[in-house]
């Protein structure tokens, strides 16, 4: 760690001792940092890897000890696992594919429209930042639409974001506006402007706000807690919760732990966690920036 | 622009102004529907915190009780100890965790090498991404006396093994910690932004008035940063009565109930285990009226402190 901050320093062989002295302290608190967050991940991995004595006896720290694949097998051929895996990526996928549709239907009236009555849409949408019915009123209402235990709330309860809207907005309002008037004069209307030229030229914005909602998704555990009841409906994180933290004794455990009703063996627990996440952490590198320019959007709006 | 100034000229402007927007309204009406449906409908339904409302029967068919069920959450005693958890429980993370990413931004921003800066980057932001579920089992997989990586720790050290996790005292700082270790990053990403558009001639006069690194940052960075934080910080206090109702929900037990029962848990539980929906609802009501006031004055301290410009909302 201090080799990094050596050869960082040594670069600037003409700047006065204190300067180089600052510089490896700076690297040296963020190699430390960052080995913080990255070594709970690196034991989690390893651990999911690992033979169960070696677990048990507290040896396995940063690598594998006694390397095996057990856990990563059985999982495959966990059928309740494999179904709430389905289950989370079905509501992910058609949430993100609602979501952006609905979004961007919202979003355009507001960057485009000059229209009677937008002072109190733009009220009606931005206005559910600040207030919500919450927990057990969404409920009922989700309960009056003959929603609970259906998919299908996780997925309309959470289509349209004030946040998003606004995020979409000011991507729609950086577009060049000759292009969409010059559409207009050639006859175009609305529904075409935004489908063939607004929304293919806000690929960057859609992808953001796309992002967000299929992790959103993937991570969420209230929205399943409360309003999934039955366990072949379960997505991942409320089947992870009931494999990993809750030793409870549902349809779910009995065929992992084979009639054994303790808890699961801790490698499998770790492998059912990184499993989890597979998705989103392989993902993660390559769509970082989407997830940042959301955040700088959304800290410059108006 | 000029189609406006036209159209209201004329006789039955408003007509030819709504049919030359009909399919923007077309537009208005999905969404419209939408948010009355899913968000304003919700809140219509909090009125069920004024009955002693039955599932099964329907407004119609429960009791008015006023606001017996306030009353009853006001006097019962976990009033005291839900408000005091949660507004402790905020409290803490204003002070331990808000602070954190202003300086991991200020660190970062010292680190010349590009490419080093990005890999800190990528890896401090990493946590941000990972669902609560996974946050927690991590937690007590670190924690765990038997195979935790603390253990090992205490071990090496000499210290004795405790499970934290068990321990009533410790929750607080679970929860704090741990949203340092997956929040920092991500916080820190709007002040590193704010750092990285300080104007450059700023740091080259103070160099030439023979500023070190460490006056740099206190004469130019941290001034640079002096709106954004205190505008975050005015957003964070407005958010002192919101919880993190699955993070807590998921780190509570028996043991440390008394600490980790905040307003959000005591809704969950009242209401959907319990099936005390108008009780819970009431609970609920008192906490978004109080969350919504502090934000909304939070906002307007904000738009008073900022440019006119420059509003949080």
């Amino acid at each position: 760690m201090t080799a990094i901050g050596k050869t960082h320093a040594a670069r600037r062989v003409r700047k006065p001792v204190s300067e180089i002295v600052f510089d490896v302290i700076v690297i040296t608190v963020l190699t430390v940092f960052t080995l913080c967050i990255l070594l709970p991940f690196m034991n989690l991995v390893s651990i999911s890897f690992s033979n169960e004595t070696a677990i048990m006896a507290g040896r396995v720290k940063f690598w594998p000890e006694g390397f095996s694949l057990a856990s990563y097998r059985k999982i495959l051929h966990t059928s309740s696992i494999l179904r709430a895996y389905g289950n989370t990526i079905f509501v992910a996928f058609m949430s993100c594919a609602l979501s952006l549709l609905m979004t961007s239907v919202a979003a355009y009236p507001l960057a485009y429209g000059d229209f009677g009555g937008k002072k109190l849409y733009n009220l009606l949408i931005m206005f559910t930042m600040w207030f919500s019915g919450g927990m057990i009123p969404s409920f009922m209402v989700m309960r009056g639409l003959g929603l609970i235990d259906s998919l299908f709330s996780l997925i309309l309860g959470s289509a349209i974001g004030a946040y998003n809207v606004l995020i979409l907005t000011s991507f729609f309002r950086s577009i060049s506006r000759s292009l969409v008037e010059s559409a207009y004069l050639d006859g175009a209307n609305d529904f075409k402007v935004l489908f063939r030229i607004v929304m293919p030229l806000s690929k960057a914005g859609l992808a953001t706000i796309g992002l967000w909602v299929f992790v959103g998704h993937w991570n969420d555990y209230m929205g399943p807690l409360i309003y999934i009841k039955s366990i072949e409906k379960y997505p991942l994180q409320l089947i992870l919760r009931e494999l990993v933290l809750e030793a409870s004794s549902s349809g779910s455990m009995l065929e992992m732990s084979e009639g054994n009703k303790g808890a699961l063996p801790e490698q499998l627990k770790h492998a059912v966690i990184v499993f989890s996440m597979l998705p989103i952490m392989a993902a993660y590198p390559f769509v970082q920036k989407y997830f940042v320019k959301g955040v700088m959007l959304g800290s410059v709006k108006e | 622009m000029t189609q406006k100034a036209i159209d209201a000229r004329r006789p039955g402007r408003w007509k030819r102004r709504a049919w030359r927007n009909r399919y923007i309204y077309m537009m208005c009406l999905p969404v419209v529907a939408y948010f009355i449906i899913f968000k304003y409908l919700p809140m219509g339904y909090l009125s069920i915190s004024f009955f002693d409302y039955k599932l099964l029967k329907g407004f119609s068919g429960s009791k008015w009780v006023g606001l017996k069920n306030f009353a009853d959450f006001l006097k019962g005693r976990y009033f005291g100890q839900t408000l005091r958890n949660t507004v402790a429980l905020n409290l803490m993370s204003l002070v331990m965790v808000f602070p954190a990413g202003v300086i991991l931004a200020v660190l970062l921003n010292e680190v010349r090498s590009s490419p080093l800066r990005r890999v800190y980057q990528t890896i401090t932001y990493l946590p941000y991404f990972i669902s609560t579920v996974v946050l927690v089992s991590m937690i007590t997989s670190f924690l765990s006396p038997s195979i935790g990586l603390l253990a090992s720790v205490c071990k090496a050290l000499g210290l004795p093994v405790q499970d934290y996790m068990a321990q009533k005292s410790a929750f607080r700082m679970i929860n704090v910690l741990s949203g340092i270790w997956q929040n920092t990053g991500w916080n820190s990403i709007v002040y590193l932004a704010t750092l990285t558009n300080i104007d450059p001639t700023l740091y080259e006069a103070a160099t030439v008035d023979g500023a070190g690194r460490l006056r740099r940052i206190w004469h130019v960075s941290l001034p640079g940063l002096k709106q954004i934080v205190v505008l975050m910080l005015i957003m964070r206090i407005g958010s002192l009565m919101g919880t993190v109702t699955d993070k807590v929900l998921l780190l509570q037990n028996d043991l440390n109930l008394s600490v980790s029962e905040l307003l959000g848990t005591y809704v969950y539980k009242m209401g959907l285990q319990k099936g005390k929906y108008s009780f819970a609802t009431a609970v609920g009501l008192f906490n978004s009226v109080v969350s919504f006031l502090l934000v909304i004055s939070a906002n307007f301290v904000s738009k008073r402190l900022s440019d006119d410009t420059h509003g949080i909302f």
